[in-house]
């Protein structure tokens, strides 16, 4: 004879072995096609970065802070993208950039230029923020427009909405500053750590090796 | 959450759908309802998302409802909840990243939206399967219209687009209040008074037509 108590327990016991088996069979069934369009995502964000890309490399920063070619998105940790044209001409790097935003971390890319020492283009590609108010940094004209050729030998700071006097200043969204402050932390922490790989590395991402 | 009984009386589907519509008639669920209507993409997208999990969850509890000790229902209906939520959450991802990013934080949330287990609660835990899963459906679909139509009122005006695409102008200054918070108030009390008036209206209407 069963008590009360067995019974709660039998039936919640058995309610949570069945949900996990679906959660965890859903996962495995979705997981090759969730890194498929993050890959996708990635990719297509580099191409939209560097205009006129026919080719990109991958290169992993390594703790050491040098560079290693990696064949996909697998790897974990900092990444860059090295874009070329169909003639093989170097455009430009990608750098994989986040920080804490309003709910969650956001995680965004951004093209630098070596020659122009300058941010030429910003996406978001994953973020939580406030539908509305602070996503407005993945779609705002205006904000975006900061980033054509934002220069990056000063750190990028963001200044509030309207008073961008500065070539390295970032022009805020006016009642999102909680999110375009991270987008400026987010870019003055890698400006400071990874574009001096880039430019230490430059020949040899040039050159594509 | 009420303990007292409730009699669900007529089709479950058209039921939830507008006589007994979530939002306008029963008030439930009013955080995604406030917080992710301003786009009608976002409002459709998350409706669709709250429905699936609605109509999955009300089929497992319903089919296993004679088996729940009393005590520990509540407990049940959000683990069996979370479990189409999480699942949801995964195919949402592998459907389309852009629809994922879009809706943040709002899916995990369906778990705690008061519509769902207050249906789980009233209707699903007593109802046979296919009933309930009607009852999902209906009350899904019910959501997702009010989500729609709260978020066309807040596209439009607070941003002069709807679906994205612009309406009017570049002389239009968008009201962006009703893009803020105050605006889903605002959007939400408009249609609540409109309903009002229509209700009250047609029970004028039918007065008048007993009278003569």
């Amino acid at each position: 004879m069963t008590t009360p108590a067995v019974r709660m327990v039998r039936l919640l016991g058995t309610v949570s072995l069945i949900c996990g088996m679906l959660i965890v069979a859903t996962k495995l069934a979705t997981s090759t096609r969730i890194r498929q369009n993050q890959e996708t995502i990635m990719r297509d964000s580099v191409a939209e970065l560097l205009p006129g890309i026919r080719k990109q490399i991958i290169y992993a920063i390594e703790p050491s802070g040098e560079l290693k070619i990696v064949p996909g998105l697998e790897t974990e940790g900092p990444r860059l993208f090295a874009g070329y044209d169909a003639a093989g001409r170097f455009l430009g790097v990608v750098i994989e950039t986040s920080d804490r935003g309003y709910a969650d971390t956001i995680s965004a890319m951004y093209a630098y230029s070596p020659d122009k020492q300058a941010i030429t283009g910003f996406k978001v590609v994953d973020m939580r923020e406030t539908p509305g108010l602070g996503d407005r940094i993945r779609s705002d004209p205006d904000f975006l427009a900061n980033f054509h050729d934002l220069d990056a030998t000063h750190p990028p700071k963001v200044v509030k909405h309207g008073s961008k006097k500065n070539p390295w200043e970032i022009d805020a969204i006016s009642g999102a500053t909680i999110s375009s402050r991270a987008v400026g932390r987010m870019l003055d922490k890698s400006v400071k750590d990874v574009v001096p790989v880039v430019l230490k590395n430059r020949d040899r991402i040039e050159k594509g090796n | 959450m009420s303990e007292a009984p409730r009699t669900e009386t007529g089709n479950p589907f058209t039921n939830g759908l507008w006589k007994q519509n979530p939002v306008f008639v029963m008030v439930l669920g009013m955080c995604p309802t406030l917080a992710i209507t301003n786009s009608v993409r976002n409002a459709v997208s998350m409706g669709l998302a709250t429905t699936f999990v609605m109509v999955v969850s009300y089929g497992l509890i319903s089919m296993i409802r004679r088996l729940i000790p009393k005590q520990v229902r509540i407990a049940t209906y959000i683990a069996i909840l979370a479990t189409a939520v999480t699942v949801v959450d995964y195919l949402v991802k592998a459907i389309s990243i852009p629809i994922y990013v879009a809706l943040g934080a709002y899916i995990p949330l369906i778990v705690s939206n008061c519509l769902t287990l207050e249906r789980a609660e009233a209707y699903a835990g007593k109802q046979p399967v296919v009933a309930s899963m009607l009852d999902g459906l209906g009350m899904g679909f019910g959501f997702t219209l009010a989500l729609t139509m709260l978020g066309a009122v807040r596209e439009v005006l607070g941003a002069g687009t709807f679906l994205g695409v612009h309406l009017f102008g570049p002389h239009f200054e968008p009201w962006v209040l009703f893009l803020l918070p105050p605006g889903g108030f605002i959007s939400l009390a408009l249609w609540l008074l409109f309903f009002a008036a229509w209700k009250e209206r047609a029970a004028k209407r039918e007065k008048t037509a007993e009278a003569a």
